[in-house]
Order: C-alpha cells, then structure tokens, then sequence
C-alpha cells in the first residue's frame, strides 16, 4: 500500500488510487472538470494539475496513479500558475453570458472562474461561435458554452449505452453536438447530459430560464416512478417543483436518474381531484360535497351491507407504505372484510395457496451486485423499461463480459452486450425453460435450449429476472417455479450468491410487505382465512356479489381497470374512489375522495431490493384534498373501531412493529437500508412443470402483446407535457413474414380487431417480432379492452 | 567526415533503378542479416541495438534499445510493432524516401524489431498522402510473404510475423504515437493520457512498440556490422548516421545521409549547395521540423548536427527538417504560417492547446497583418509557457516552441511589426 505526500499530510491508499482520489479522502479538493467518478477517464481538461517532487512539469491528478513517496502539492506556485493558465484558456473563446445563463450559480466554470482564474481576459481576438443542435425535449443546448470536456460523450457511450454524443472535427473547431445522422437523444438517460455537463452547454430544456438555482430550496427524496427507489433531490419555490434532480447513492442509482424520474412530476398539477364529490341520493352526475358528507356518505354504504360484501383494491404505483398499511388496516379491521388486493393486472394467482414470501417476490441479487453477475437470464423482462436504472447495472456486467439471455415474445432494445434472444410465442416460455432444464443435465435438445444450459452450467454468478411480462403471465408461477429450478441446478440459490430476482412494479414491493394481498397480513403473517384476489374481486363485483367497491390510487385509465369497472357499475356495485387524478371512469364512481400524490406528503417506498426508504413533503396539494392514510384515519371515526394512529408517528411505529424493515428507527436512522435483506429462504421442496397449460399453437393465430409506454405508463407521467413529447409514435410492429402474409407494406395503417373493439395504427416491419405476435402499445390500443383473460387474441386488416 | 565516401546504412541502395524490388535489394545482400538475427536470441539483439546508442528518429530521440527492452516478456495478450510512418512534420521527407526507394529494408528492419520483441504482428502506418509510397510497401510486403521472409515460419525458423499495411487520412495528430493507435484501432486519432504508455497498453490494450521508419530501417544495417560498429559512428549520444532534409533557400534542397555530428555549415555547404545568395544571406535555420526553435545565423555558424549540441544551441534535433530562411524571409510571417499549421492540426482534446494553438495563431498573424499591440509579444510568451508542458501530447510544445524560439531570436521584427504595423525586410 502506498504511502505519499499530500500538501503535508501523509496518506495511505490502495495501489492504482489516483492523486485525485487520494486527496480527495484527505478532504483536499482539486478543481477538475472532465473527471467524473462514474465515467472514465479523459485527462482533457488539463483542470486537475499538481505538482509532483522530483517531476519536471505539472501531472493531471485525475489520472496520475500514486506512487510510495510521492510528495504532492496541490497549491504551489507551479499549479497556481498552471490552474490561471488553463482557466483564462477556458474562457477566452466562452461566451461569457452568465447573467442569461441557466447554469448560472451552480456552474463549476464559474466557480472555479471566481477561485482560480485571472480577472480579466487578455484575449482581444475573434471568438468562436458553434451552432446549437435540437437534442429532443429534454436538453437545451448553447454550444458555445462547451469547454470539450467530453463528460456527455463518454456518458451517452459508456454509461447509456447509445452513441449519440461525439465531436467532429479538430482543434479550436472541434464541436461537441450528437453524432452526425443522429438528432434528438433516445436515450431514456438523457437528462443526465444536463447534469454532467458542467457549463451551460447542455441545460434541461423544461427548465429553460424558469428559475435559478440558488432560489430553488432543496429537499432530499425518493423516486416513486419506479421499484429501483431512485435517491433524488427535488427543487422547489413557493409550492412548486421546479426539476428534480439526481441524488448519489452508490448503492441505488449511482450518480444517475432516468427522465421520467426527472420529468414525470410535471404531471402532479394537471387534471387534480380538488375536492370530495358524490353522486346524489337522487342519482344523477356527482355534485361537490363536504368531507364530512362524503365521508358519512362511504360509511353508509360500507355499513348497509355486510362486511363479506365489501372489497378494497389499490393501485401500487405512487403509494406510500402509510396509505397501503392504513388501507389494508381499515378493511381488515374496520370494515372486517378480507378481500382485498393491488395486484390488478395478475393472472395467475396460483402461489397464494403456498403463499409467496418476501424473497420470492423482489430481488435477492443486490442492484449492486448485478455488475458481478457473468450471465444474466431475462425472462419476460425488458429491463430498459421496466427499470432503467437496474439495466444500467446489468449493462456493466454485459460489458464485463457476461453473457445476456433473453427469454420472451420479442427481442429487446436494452442496450446489453452480448445479447441472445430466444424469441417465442407466448405461451411457450415454460416449455423452453423446460428443455434448458432438461438440457442442463443431459445436454441434449433443442439448440438454444443447450446454449442456456451451457451458460447456465459455466456461470458463477449467474442472475434471473423475471419481468413484468412473466410475473402477469398466465403461467407466472409454473415460468417462476422452472426459474427456481434451474437456478437450483446452478448452484445458484445459495448464500453467497443468490441469482433469483423478480422484478417488481411502483410501490408493490411496499403492499406486500404491508398486506395489501388476501393471502398474507403485513409483515407476511398467516391470516386465518384468505380472501379474494384482485381478478375474483373484479368479477364478483361484476356480479354484483360485491357490494360496494372502494378503489384506493388506481390507474382509473388503465384498460382492465375501466372495463371491469363499468361492468361492476352495471352490475349496480357502488365504487368508492380515493386518489389523486380525474378521468372519465373516476366521474362514473359514487363517491370521489380526493388524496394526495408523492411530493405532497410523507410516503415510504420499498425498492425492489426490498429497502425501505422515506421521502418527505415537498409541496401542497389542491387545498381540500387530504392526505390519504388521514382521509382512512377520518373514516374509520364513523365505524366502532378506529384505526388506533393520530399521527405519523404512531402511523409508522404500527408499520414498524409489523415488519422489522418498517421500524422507524431503522427508516428514519439516516443509513440506507440494506438490500435483500428478506429474512426467510424462497419457498422450497415445489413441484415444478407438472400444471402448465401451454396455449394450443394454432396456426393463424395473432397474439397482440401490450406493452406499457415507458414515458407514460401512470397517471401521473401521462399528464407531464415533457413525458408526452418523449412519447414515441404509436406503432404495432409486426414480423416480415407476417407482414407478407397479410400484404402490409412498412407504413401501411391497419385495423386490429378484438372481441368486438377495433383500433386502427401505423404499422412497422420488424423482423425480430416473431411470426404470430403483433406488438403495440398499450396507450394506442386502449380501445381494445384489457388482457384481463390471457394474451389478446386478434384479426388484422389492411385499410 | 568525408564527402567522397559518407557511410551510407539507411539510403545504400536508393540509388540503384528498381530499388524498391525484391531482386535489387536481394543482389544488395537483403534479407542476409535477417536470416543471421534469426540465429541469436531476441534478448541477443536488444543488447545489439542498445550498443549501438541508436535513438529514435521520429522526432522524441528516445534510445530504442531500451524502448524495446521495456516491453515486457510475458505478456497474455498480444504484442505489437507498428511502424510510424505518418511523416508529417512540415520539412521532413526522409521516410518517404525509404518508403518508395526501398521498402524491402525497412521490411527487414521490422522482422528484426519484432523478432526481438517478441512481435508476431506489425502495422505500418503510412501518411494518407503517401500514395505511390504505400502502393510499393504492399508490393514489397507480398513479394516478402511470397519468398517466406513474412508470414507463419519465417526462413523455415518458426518465428511468425504478419506485417499489414493502413493508410491515415491526412491528420498530422496521427504522427503522435498514441493518436496514431487509436487511429489504427479506428477510431478519431487523438493522443491518449499516459500513463500508461504504449509498452504496457498499446493497440487493442497489448504492449506495443512504436518506431520511426528511419529508425527500423537503420536496424539491418545494425545488426548486420554491429552495434559497436555504429556506436563508433558519429558523436557521443548521437552515434550513427542520421537522414537530414534540407529544404528552403538552399542551392541543392533534398535528404542526406550524413553522420552524427556533422556541422550545419558543413551539411548546408557541402551537401545543399549552399545557402541560396551565399552563406552571408542567411539569415536563420530551422533545423528539426517547424516545431523546433529557429537559429540565428550566429548559431548556425557553430552548431553541429548531433541531439546534444543542438540542444545547448537552443533547439532540437527533431525529425532532422532542416529549413533554410535567407534575408528575404519575414520571420513574423513564417511563423505565422507555422502557427496557423499547429492551429490546425491541434486535435482538440486538451484545453492548452485546443484554445491556446487558435490564440497564438491569431495574435501572430495579426501582428504580421500590421494589427500588433503592445503586450502582444509578452502575451504570447506567456501564452508558450501556459502550454509548454501542459497537454496531453508533445503537439502543443510544438506549437509553442516555434513562436517562443522566433521571439526569442528575432524579437527586434516583431517589435518593428507591432510599433510600424508593417515588416522591416520589404
Ligand atoms: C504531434 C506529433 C507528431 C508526430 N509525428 C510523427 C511522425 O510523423 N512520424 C514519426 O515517426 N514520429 C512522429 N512523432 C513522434 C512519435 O510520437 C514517436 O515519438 C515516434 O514515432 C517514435 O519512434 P522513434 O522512437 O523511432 O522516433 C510525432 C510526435 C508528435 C507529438
Ligand atoms: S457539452 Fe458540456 S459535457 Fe459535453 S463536452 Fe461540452 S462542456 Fe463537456
Ligand atoms: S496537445 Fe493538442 S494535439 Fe495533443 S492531445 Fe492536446 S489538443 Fe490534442
Ligand atoms: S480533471 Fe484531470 S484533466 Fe480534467
């Protein structure tokens, strides 16, 4: 271990430990503007010099590896004059236009400008200009601003994973822009240029001279958009957030956030429940109404009928463990009624006789460790998307070497390394995994099949994902159980390594552990009897053997949601609403209850890891609107039995003694809670394979497979005007063969009908959608109705 | 030094017709020292080379023995040789010469190299210009994988060597031996940050050694007399003989092979013909490439052509470009247009020289268009010294050292250029 010098002071670090980061242990910074910890190194900016005993010119300190005895100063003479030097070199061809400049006050030119720099330019010459690029919606250029650091290039290249950054030409003509053929950025990172950037180059665009820095208060939170649990920093000024920005966490996020982390929130203000609404003893459209009024009103109805009569499902996404603890409370206690659930878009509701545990259902590789992994197995999952942080971490392994697998209907756009797909049709997914299983031992069958195994068997770290598509698969748990095998035969489910991760959407991770799931209470204890599930709910209320229906933060336009709802008011089920967005469905319910979202109020957030992290109030919310656990608190005044908390506080200590992981003293502690930490095993000793129903292959079937839009896939994203813009045009990509068969050409609208519903898009040939599958997405295929029994079935006609 | 009979290793043959074919260079004794080598030991031939004091002839002036002997011995991945011949320093054409008058030594020199490095791969990286050059170095290397000197078992020995040819595509960065690599590998040729140096990590991440075509081409002839043969010509520290191009207001402008050591009077007289208008009307010399400092005429009456004496003169010996400036030169304007090449040229990356080679660049082709200031010529010292020793690669000392070295010597023009808006010589 090397011992040096650092202005005095003695330091003793690892071999290969830049001077840069040996100073920086000491405390001592050097002004740097290329280096960046997550990025490679480029030595470019000539910023970091220092001087080093014994050698003749200044060294970069960024990039000089320590040696045993080196005497380092960091504030001589020598690096005075040097650090002057290459800050008036900076400036003189800079535009020098700070007070219009949205870097303003957090820009390290600036700064360093202010620190190190001489004060006045000597440059009597021509500048130079540079032209601006459109970069998309999400980043605002002034080129002229670059000082050529190349932190946005080597971001898009090696962290992204898209080259779409670069510099053409030499010398002082040498401009940093997207690479030619290339115009606005794809990347779902992309806001992350505007962070890196440390001048004024790159700026976010929806941020574009609406603030400046030092009048925004800073408040530390979570992101909600997804089960990564993104650490954040959001601006605000007088009740309103300005940007959202990226937080370090090495462990979570790095240094990094993806745009609808950054972007969504511009949808917190659009289209808001404002106040509690009813509709009229009389009938009729819902009229505004008291709190007291429509509270007494959803305690009437709850009371009219029997508790058995009642049922509650809430969404995942947005929700605090508060409201999902208080909500689950109130029906189980309160009301006295078992059924309820939030996992709305399930299928396959198999394992709630075993039931599931903690560790069965959230990740058990730490996102951490995911880099480790030497071969990554994705079933269902398209990581990009569905958690763009966690595919940030498996890009580094891939580019590690591991290999990358892919199990599912269609190939992915996951900038991974490595990639092989096994492309099937639906349905068919247990039976491959049953062959590399077979395979695994006899090394015979089907060619792919022998490739995983052969993976699979040469692996020491190998990881599984199983992502959304399987985990609302029809055949979830039999895909889930061969997984478990598999992996069991790798040697792979093991303390040390634990290759078993399912991926997990918004907040669910939070309503497990917290019992929003008739099979389980909080905290995971056995119930003495289980109730209904989502899918059992919904049809019984469309039966109208439910009574009354009473909705927490659902997504009232997702498609299953809505039909199942206009079926149930059919069937003359009343339907309470508490939640945060209007939309048609909301004003077809009997009472409104108008909550809060994210931002407006404490939630605690469970990642997919299974960390429980708390995020704080930001803003207010619409004036008559309540915080949701509060608005449960309020109505369960009305019943014999209060839910027994008056404050957050005894709130989160109820949680807490629930589940461990909930304990306020460990939450509100100020370390990041550790990942994985499950406690008890996955379930053991299961039969696997012997129930599947693989779908009958059909010939001239056509699966039309759903995918949510990344940029607009809850309420909340969908009402942000920036995530709208990102909003890719809405296609049904479809294969070349079946193209040919149907006579499409690329471009050619078509019709797609289903169970009576029709919808007409653009179509776009592309040759790695398997023959069978239509692929689209869900905001343009509304219409059609939900998947809620299995894959959609339909026709196709050329208009 | 004799002008009757200069010793004559690198340019022995460019005189015969047909140099650059494999007979002519096999009746001149080709491909005889590779077939010897091949009998020693590689660890034999470093120490050869070594003896010989021979030092790089790209411009740097590095030892080459050692440079070969840093090359580590073990080594998991691949190790390369590549031949720099990018030739790009304004003034200089030596390699050129070699290149299209006789490729097959420089072929013979690489085998030698890279058997003695433990090479089984070499790139030679030819100047994008250089279009017949390249076209007659393919030949070559076929005619030389025809006839076994290339290729799996060279001379039936067992020793592997491959030997490619790429073509740049016109940037001068590309000379710099780490742009050059990644420009190999493909990519934009910009220098990278060392450390590490390319014997450690060179192209595609394994040890590389990098040599001027000179420099290789000298080697058969080393091996062939031995190192201390060449050791004993020339001077102390610069032993052998070296490829000097004139240029400029000479009589009889072209390459010379001479020893070491030589004075630049001698070189210029002997050889060049003569300062055009006689040694009077001399007025400076360039004598490494644009990027070495100009030398008076006072200098130049006493310099002797060797690395060490040039250096106490004030400049360098570079790739060994000796341009000639008569009275009839405006050191203000050749220094413009010097700077304006190094302006150019500048790859880009690093902040001294990006910024810093436009800056100069402006401010001396201002002074030379009548736009002086006052302060002007002290800021462009200053401006020297805030780049000099600052960047990534040696292109922005070579930027720098040019305007420094012409200040120096000739201050009295630019004084007159910015208090006379106009040049003292017309
Ligand atoms: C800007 C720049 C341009 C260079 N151009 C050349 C060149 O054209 N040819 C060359 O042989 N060396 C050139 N060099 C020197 C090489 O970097 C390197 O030192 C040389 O090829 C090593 O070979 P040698 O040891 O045989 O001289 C250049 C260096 C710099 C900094
Ligand atoms: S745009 Fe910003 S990040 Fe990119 S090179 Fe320029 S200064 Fe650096
Ligand atoms: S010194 Fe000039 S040429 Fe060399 S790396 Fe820096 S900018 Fe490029
Ligand atoms: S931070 Fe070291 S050179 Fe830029």
């Amino acid at each position: 271990m090397p011992t040096l010098i650092i202005d005095d002071r003695e330091i003793t670090v690892k071999p290969g430990t830049t001077i840069m980061e040996a100073a920086r242990s000491l405390g001592i910074e050097i002004p740097h503007f290329c280096y960046h910890p997550s990025l490679s190194i480029a030595g470019n900016c000539r910023m970091c010099m220092v001087e080093v005993e014994k050698m003749p010119k200044p060294v970069i300190s960024c990039a000089m590896p320590v040696n045993d005895g080196m005497v380092v100063r960091t504030n001589s003479e020598m690096v005075v004059k040097a650090r002057r030097g290459v800050m008036e070199f900076l400036l003189i061809n800079h535009p020098l236009d700070c007070p219009v400049c949205d870097q303003g006050g957090e820009c390290k030119l600036q700064d360093y400008a202010v620190k190190y720099g001489p004060d006045r330019s000597r440059f009597q010459d021509k500048k130079r200009t540079v032209p601006n690029y459109d970069l998309g919606p999400v980043i605002e250029t002034e080129m002229n601003r670059c000082i050529h650091c190349t932190r946005c290039i080597r971001f898009s290249t090696e962290v992204a994973g898209v080259e779409e950054m670069g510099a053409i030409f030499r010398g002082d003509h040498m401009k940093v822009g997207p690479c030619p053929g290339h115009g606005p950025l794809t990347s779902v990172l992309a806001g992350n240029l505007a962070e890196l950037c440390p001048v004024g180059a790159l700026n976010l665009k929806p941020f574009h001279f609406q603030a400046r820095g030092w009048e925004l208060s800073k408040t530390e939170g979570i992101c909600e958009h997804c089960a990564v649990g993104c650490h954040i920093r959001v601006d605000s000024m007088e009740n309103r957030i300005y940007r959202i920005m990226s937080r370090q966490c090495s462990s979570i996020n790095l240094d990094w956030l993806c745009d609808k982390g950054r972007f969504a929130f511009e949808g917190m203000t659009e289209g808001r429940l404002q106040v509690p609404m009813m509709v009229p003893e009389s009938g009729g459209p819902q009229v505004e109404v008291t709190w007291n009024q429509a509270l007494d009103r959803v305690a009437a109805l709850i009371q009219g009928v029997a508790p058995e009569e009642v049922a509650g499902l809430a969404g995942s996404w947005g929700q605090g463990g508060e409201e999902l603890y208080a909500f689950q409370d109130f029906l189980r206690h309160v009301v006295g009624t078992p059924h309820l659930d939030h996992r709305l878009l399930r299928k396959d509701f198999s394992p709630d006789s075993i039931p599931l545990l903690r560790a069965d259902l959230m990740l058990n590789t730490p996102l951490q460790d995911m880099e480790r992994a030497d071969a990554v197995f994705l079933i269902g999952a398209g990581p990009r998307f569905e958690m763009p942080l966690l595919n940030l971490r498996l890009r580094k392994a891939s580019l590690n070497g591991a290999s990358v697998w892919s199990l599912g209907p269609r190939h992915l756009l996951s900038k991974l390394e490595n990639l092989e797909e096994a492309i099937v049709l639906p349905g068919e997914e247990a039976d491959f995994l049953r062959k590399v299983l077979n395979a695994m031992t006899t090394r015979r069958g089907p060619k792919a099949a022998v490739a995983w195994a052969n993976a699979l068997r040469k692996a020491q770290r190998p990881v599984f994902l199983l992502g959304r598509f399987a985990v609302n698969h029809p055949n979830a748990e039999t895909l889930r159980r061969l997984v478990l095998a598999v992996l069991g035969k790798a040697e792979a489910v093991e303390p040390g390594w634990n290759g078993y991760n399912r991926m997990i959407s918004g907040n669910g991770a939070g309503a497990h552990d917290l019992g929003v799931v008739p099979q389980r209470g909080p905290g995971y204890t056995k119930l003495g009897r289980r109730g209904m599930n989502a899918r059992e709910i919904f049809e019984q209320s469309a039966l109208g053997k439910i009574k009354v229906l009473f909705l927490m933060g659902l997504d009232m336009e997702s498609d299953t949601v809505v039909e199942y709802l206009a079926a149930a008011a059919q069937a003359g089920t009343k339907i309470i609403f508490q939640g945060a967005f209007h939309s048609a469905a909301v004003d077809k319910v009997d009472v409104v209850l108008p909550g809060l979202v994210h931002g407006e109020k404490f939630s605690t957030l469970t990642n997919c890891e299974g960390r429980v992290q708390r995020s704080g109030r930001v803003v207010h919310g619409p004036i008559m609107a309540k915080e949701d656990w509060r608005i449960l608190r309020a109505l369960s005044q009305r019943f014999p039995q209060e839910l027994p908390y008056d404050n957050l506080q005894e709130l989160w200590e109820a949680m807490g003694r629930e589940d461990r992981h909930y304990d306020p003293a460990v939450v509100d502690s100020g370390e990041i809670p550790k990942a994985c930490d499950h406690g008890v095993g996955l379930t053991e000793g299961l039969e696997c394979g012997a129930e599947v129903d693989a779908e009958e292959n059909e010939t001239d079937r056509l699966v039309l497979i759903l995918e949510p839009s990344f940029y607009r896939d809850t309420p909340m994203s969908r009402r942000s005007s920036t995530m709208t813009k990102l909003d890719g045009v809405e296609v049904l990509r479809i294969s070349g063969k079946e193209a040919k068969k149907h006579k499409i050409v690329a471009g050619d609208r078509v019709c797609i009908e289903c169970n009576g519903h029709r919808v007409e898009v653009r179509t776009v040939v592309d040759e790695r959608v398997k023959g069978g599958v239509l692929l689209g997405t869900r905001e343009a295929m509304r219409e059609l109705g939900g998947e809620k029994d299995g894959f959609l079935q339909v026709t196709l006609k050329v208009l | 030094m004799n002008q009757s009979a200069p010793v004559q290793i690198v340019f022995k043959n460019i005189h015969k017709s047909d140099s650059h074919t494999l007979p002519v260079y096999l009746e001149g004794g080709g491909y005889k020292t590779l077939a010897k080598v091949l009998a020693l030991t590689p660890e034999a031939v470093i120490e050869e080379v070594k003896k010989s004091g021979i030092r790089g002839r790209g411009g740097a002036g590095f030892p080459t023995g050692i440079k070969w002997s840093f090359i580590p011995r073990n080594s998991p991945k691949p190790k390369y040789l590549v031949c720099n011949a990018d030739e790009g320093e304004p003034g200089t054409c030596k390699d050129r010469d070699i290149l299209r008058y006789d490729p097959h030594l420089l072929i013979e020199g690489m085998i030698i190299s890279a058997f003695a490095v433990g090479s089984e791969r070499g790139y030679i990286y030819i100047r994008g210009e250089f279009n017949l050059e390249s076209r007659r170095v393919e030949q070559a290397i076929e005619e030389a994988y025809a006839k076994g000197y290339l290729g799996d078992n060279i001379l039936g020995k067992g020793v592997r060597f491959d030997l490619a040819v790429h073509l740049g595509a016109g940037a001068y960065v590309c000379g710099e031996e780490t742009a050059l690599l990644e420009s190999l590998e493909g990519k934009k040729g910009q220098p990278r940050v060392k450390p590490p140096f390319p014997a450690n990590v060179g192209l595609w991440g394994g040890p590389t050694v990098i040599n001027n075509v000179e420099t290789l081409a000298s080697i058969p002839g080393i091996m062939e007399a031995g190192g201390a043969w060449y050791a004993g010509l020339g001077v102390e520290k610069s032993s052998g003989t070296k490829i000097f191009s004139v240029s400029g207001h000479v009589n009889r402008p072209g390459n010379h092979e001479v020893e070491m050591g030589i004075s630049l009077r001698a070189l210029l007289e002997e050889y060049a013909g003569g300062v055009r208008g006689g040694w009077d009307n001399l007025k400076g010399v360039i004598p490494g490439g644009s990027s070495s400092p100009i030398l008076t005429r006072e200098a130049c009456e006493t310099v002797k052509m060797d690395y060490d004496s040039i250096a106490r003169a004030g400049s360098m010996l570079g790739s060994g470009a000796v341009i000639v400036l008569d009275k009839s030169v405006c050191v203000v304007r050749a220094l413009a247009r010097i700077s304006r090449f190094y302006r150019h040229e500048s790859c880009g990356q690093c902040t001294p020289c990006r910024e810093g080679t436009g800056w100069m660049a402006q401010i001396v082709t201002r002074i030379e268009a009548g736009g002086g200031r006052a302060g002007d010529i002290e800021l462009l010292e200053e401006l020297c010294g805030n780049i000099s020793g600052k960047t990534i690669c040696a292109l922005g000392d070579a930027a720098a050292m040019p305007v420094a070295g012409a200040i120096r010597a000739f201050r009295e023009e630019f004084v007159y250029h910015v208090e006379h808006g106009r040049c003292m010589v017309e």
